[in-house]
């Protein structure tokens, strides 16, 4: 028996020594406030992100901040709320626009934060701010904003004989004509695998090209949110997607390959985040171009991207947390940090600058995204526009495939919001 | 274990109606006192913690916890992405099953016979297997890009049509097949090869005496004196077909071209972690777990028959 | 005779060269592709060997991410996880080989069935067990949940089985109690078979991704399969830059398992044999 003791005690130590590990540290004092800060932000993007923040902290003595890079968007909002849950959440936020906001918690605080006079909300875009509201209130501050812009492969268009900079198209149906000439006379590798147009995010293009047409995505009717995409203008802008699959324009499905493609000199024309700029300037071994979003009915674009949030409910880090994001959106702070992402800026204020007006001059791709900028909008959030993004995914994926016609593949879509939201 | 020795005392207890050795009991119970709270915590815990989940609503983004009965249930019986990820699993587990099995038999009889540089063979076969699923997936998401993959190359080289791999939906499961398959297939050829090389060489060669053709050697002693590792390997075969996870996930993200690779584990995971609907995610892993359960137990009672048929 | 043979083996044995070819011309493309450009991964017609030798990939991927930090991760909680799941199946197989006591029977099917459970379905409940603990971005979080395999015990138990019965009943003469049987008897005639299942387990563990994949936030934690997964996302359209990392990730793996090899090989035999 003496035996079992000891051996259950050397097993009981070991364990305790892994455990010991586990403890976690529970830290607050008034004098110096620790944040855990996560970010979504990846690449060089991320690391402009970051110096932004290290500059923050090592300027306010009383502020320590622990930054992560917490993966993608999607694994993001996953661990968040996964940490919700126990009680491990990060005080602060950059994360997707999604279900997470404060809002979907019922959280409004926000609200009252923007009225922060040093703030200076009235600069702020509307469109963007708009980008930071769920269900019509104010949940979180818009941080790295980005559109989508239409990039073009120069070496191609030059040799199908295509001058966009003097004759760039207005509307879609232009595009159409002008990528269809691309694709016949623009095969610069004489590959198998070459085309005139693809997006790395349909769902985002697709989002843009309805409020394009007047569809407004989802509409709050009497107190629920009820899909609207599946309505004639919605059903028209299925109809010219499609088109561009059959014209063999858009290979089908296969947008996760797209910038794989562009960058391989096979793909004439790309709708991308306004962020690629950061990447692909002088990375590409072809002339990189650009040019504004054509349109519908108007040429409205969607914007996406993150926004930061607060999540801790301690009135302390909340402060810390405040000053952090307000630092972060600084007039300057914030546009050197779009500037050499590709981020835009969010201030007006930002435009008028002479900072900005010169770098914009010596660099015509940044300008395509700026100058689109009057005409942002976002669309309405709710707490499943997360599963929306998903069931629009398998729309597209059906009508590109074929599988099912533009109004069922859209109707199935709408129908699957709805029960969902039940 | 009754033994007549005077140097100790047997103490014997009575338990549940057979007599144990004391000191054996007492042995058993602290040594195996680790392996039993690592089950119960590990194992049976979580089971029957998602048995009771999935009859709530559980979500992890709202916090809600509510009993919904057996909504959850009535959402997957509905939902054709459900029927989808089954009906991939049960295609995937399949030919995997077949394939892997037949392919690494028929890799052991080749290596087992007199052939020069059997050690490196042999490690070439292996050496997949012990590789990590993320860095090999990468390489092979490569391999099937359509526009600058080896695998398109070649095959534009040697004149066949080219395909699109995993961005087709007819084309994306096979496509994640033929990874698994080369992930796993040293696998079973070394344990069919060890088999091989377990049969003493004097039945063939009595045979052969006898006159027997090599197909006879093969079909009348080897095959059957394989069979307890043939049913070894169709077992653990099934079992882990049905935890491929990773490659999926990394390979074919949104549950592929259509949703034609998304795997039932897939969907699971999707739905638990990236939808949030922990309720839902366990109804539909408790009916994982019956599917498992199910077959197993059937590929227990054939191989009980197919034993008392040969005696 | 022999001579017979040898010529008769010829197109087999070509086969067989073919098929190792393409088994391992994955590893080679992976190398060679680590030394690549920018303009070499898209070229077209694809490029087989690199343009120049960039060894800069290596030191990029160091840039991207932490990776010696996932490296350093990988190695402790392997090898953590292995220590802690050897003790436990070393003992368990003993007890369950050795030792007669009420509901042997039912623990080995109970033991058993654990091999069926798919990871997936234990996640959810071990992850909110785990993050109740707070043991989310934790070593202990990461390493304790996995100790456990069946196929390990299953392992040494046809180990056990097969020492002989004489060197039992000798060392009960000798008067040695159950434990002792066990570090005197058992232990040292196992040697192999237990550095066998160590192996295994340090490989399995190595190579292991859903778990690390959810109970880890902090890239201080990650460990090394995750850290890929982040490295393709921050790297999407550079394939050299992965096929790198890639290299690192999988060469030390190899070249243990070429060390290893005849040991894994036997020991996979033995389950085998006697399951």
């Amino acid at each position: 028996m003496k035996k079992a003791t000891v051996f259950v005690l050397m097993l009981a130590l070991s364990m305790s020594l892994v455990f010991a590990q586990g403890s976690k540290e529970k830290a607050v004092r008034p004098e110096v406030v620790k944040l855990q800060v996560w970010y979504a932000i990846s690449g060089a993007s991320g690391e402009q992100f970051l110096a932004l923040a290290k500059a923050f902290d090592a300027a306010r003595s009383d502020i320590e901040l622990e930054l992560t890079y917490s993966g993608s968007y999607a694994d993001t909002a996953t661990k968040v709320s996964a940490a919700m849950l126990s009680g491990d959440a990060p005080d602060t936020a950059i994360m997707a626009a999604g279900q997470l906001y404060t809002g979907g918690r019922g959280d409004y605080s926000m609200e009252a934060l923007v009225k922060d006079p040093s703030f200076n909300v009235n600069d702020i875009f509307k469109g963007m701010l708009e980008y930071g509201m769920f269900e019509g209130r104010i949940a979180a501050v818009p941080y790295g904003i980005s559109s989508q812009v239409l990039y073009y492969n120069k070496n191609i268009t030059d040799k199908a004989g295509l001058d966009l900079e003097k004759n760039p198209p207005a509307t879609w149906a232009e595009f159409y004509q002008i990528a269809k000439t691309a694709m016949e006379k623009g095969n610069v590798n004489n590959s198998a695998d070459f085309y005139g147009f693809d997006t790395s995010d349909g769902v985002w293009l697709f989002k843009s090209m309805l409020g394009q047409n007047g569809n407004e995505v989802v509409r709050k009717v009497n107190g629920r949110v009820q899909p609207v995409y599946q309505e004639t203008s919605g059903v028209e802008v299925g109809k010219f997607w499609k088109s561009l699959i059959d014209a063999n324009l858009m290979p089908a499905g296969q947008h996760n390959n797209a910038e794989k493609k562009f960058l391989a000199g096979n793909l004439a024309f790309i709708a991308a985040s306004s962020n690629r700029v950061a990447r692909w300037q002088g990375n590409t071994n072809f002339k990189l171009g650009a040019i504004m979003m054509p349109g519908f009915k108007n040429r409205s674009i969607a914007l996406g991207g993150n926004v930061g949030v607060i999540l801790t409910e301690d009135t302390f880090k909340r402060d810390a947390s405040w000053e952090l994001l307000k630092y972060l959106l600084e007039e300057k702070n914030h546009t050197s940090f779009a500037l050499s992402t590709g981020y835009l800026p969010v201030r007006k204020s930002a435009q008028n600058g002479e900072v900005v007006k010169e770098a914009l001059a010596a660099n015509p791709l940044y300008k395509i995204a700026f100058d689109q900028l009057d005409n942002a909008w976002a669309y309405y959030h709710f707490s499943e526009m997360g599963t929306m993004d998903s069931f629009f995914w398998y729309a597209l994926d059906e009508i590109e495939k074929n599988v099912s016609t533009v109004e069922v593949a859209l109707q199935k879509a709408a129908d699957s919001l709805v029960k969902e939201i039940e | 274990m009754r033994e007549k020795s005077s140097a100790m005392r047997i103490h014997r207890v009575t338990i549940l109606g057979k007599r144990y050795e004391s000191a054996q009991v007492r042995a058993a119970a602290v040594l195996l006192l680790p392996t039993l709270i690592a089950i119960i915590l590990l194992f049976l815990i979580p089971v029957v913690q998602v048995v009771a989940y999935s009859f709530t609503n559980y979500n992890l983004t709202t916090g809600m916890k509510a009993y919904n009965g057996l909504a959850n249930y009535e959402y997957l019986f509905t939902d054709d992405r459900f029927f989808k990820a089954i009906r991939n699993t049960f295609t995937f587990a399949t030919l995997k099953l077949v394939i892997d099995t037949s392919l690494a038999l028929a890799i052991a009889l080749m290596l087992d016979s007199a052939i020069p540089l059997k050690k490196y063979l042999r490690s070439a076969y292996f050496a997949p297997v012990v590789v990590p699923v993320v860095a090999s997936s990468l390489i092979w998401i490569w391999f099937f890009d359509p526009g600058i993959g080896p695998f398109n190359q070649i095959l534009s080289a040697l004149g066949l049509p080219t395909s699109e791999w995993l961005y087709h939906e007819d084309t994306a499961l096979l496509s994640i097949l033929m990874f698994s398959i080369w992930k796993g297939l040293g696998y079973n050829v070394v344990l069919f090869l060890a088999g091989l090389q377990n049969i003493p060489t004097s039945y063939i060669e009595a045979a052969q005496v006898d006159g027997a053709k090599a197909y006879q050697v093969l079909f009348k002693i080897k095959l059957p004196l394989l069979r307890p590792i043939i049913s070894f390997v169709l077992m653990i075969g099934i079992i882990n077909t049905f935890k491929v996870f990773a490659e999926v996930n990394v390979m074919t993200p949104k549950g592929g071209p259509l949703y034609s690779t998304a795997l039932m584990v897939n969907y699971i995971y999707d739905t638990a972690f990236t939808s949030g609907r922990m309720g839902r995610a366990c109804s539909a892993s408790i009916i994982l777990f019956l599917i498992i359960f199910a077959l197993t137990i059937i590929q227990t009672k054939l191989d009980a028959r197919k034993t008392i048929s040969l005696e | 005779m022999a001579k017979k043979l040898k010529r008769m083996s010829i197109p087999i044995f070509l086969i067989l060269l073919l098929g190792s070819i393409a088994m391992i011309f994955p590893f080679v493309w992976m190398i060679l592709s680590a030394f690549k450009t920018v303009p070499d991964v898209y070229a077209y017609p694809p490029k087989w060997l690199p343009s120049s030798w960039k060894f800069n990939n290596y030191v990029k991927v160091f840039q991207m991410i932490p990776f010696a930090k996932y490296y350093f991760n990988s190695i402790f909680t392997s090898t953590v996880q292995t220590a802690i799941q050897l003790f436990l199946s070393v003992t368990a197989a003993y007890a369950l080989v050795v030792l007669d006591f009420p509901g042997k029977k039912f623990l080995l099917s109970l033991i058993r069935s654990t091999m069926f459970v798919p990871i997936v379905v234990t996640l959810i409940p071990l992850y909110l067990l785990v993050s109740k603990a707070k043991m989310i971005d934790t070593y202990a979080g990461i390493i304790l949940p996995q100790v456990f395999a069946a196929f390990t015990i299953f392992l040494l138990v046809s180990f056990f089985s097969t020492i002989p019965q004489i060197l039992y009943d000798s060392a009960k003469l000798d008067g040695c109690g159950y434990y002792r049987i066990l570090s005197e008897v058992v232990i040292p005639n196992s040697k192999s078979p237990i550095s066998t299942a160590m192996l295994f387990s340090f490989l399995g563990h190595w190579k292991s991704y859903t778990w690390p994949l959810i109970v880890t936030n902090k890239a201080t934690y990650r460990t090394l399969p995750i850290g890929m997964k982040y490295l393709v996302q921050e790297s999407s359209s550079e394939y050299q830059i992965m096929m790198a990392a890639s290299v690192m990730a999988i060469l030390p793996v190899l070249i243990v398992y070429l060390f290893f090899e005849k040991q894994l090989v036997k020991s996979i035999t033995l389950t085998g044999l006697k399951a």
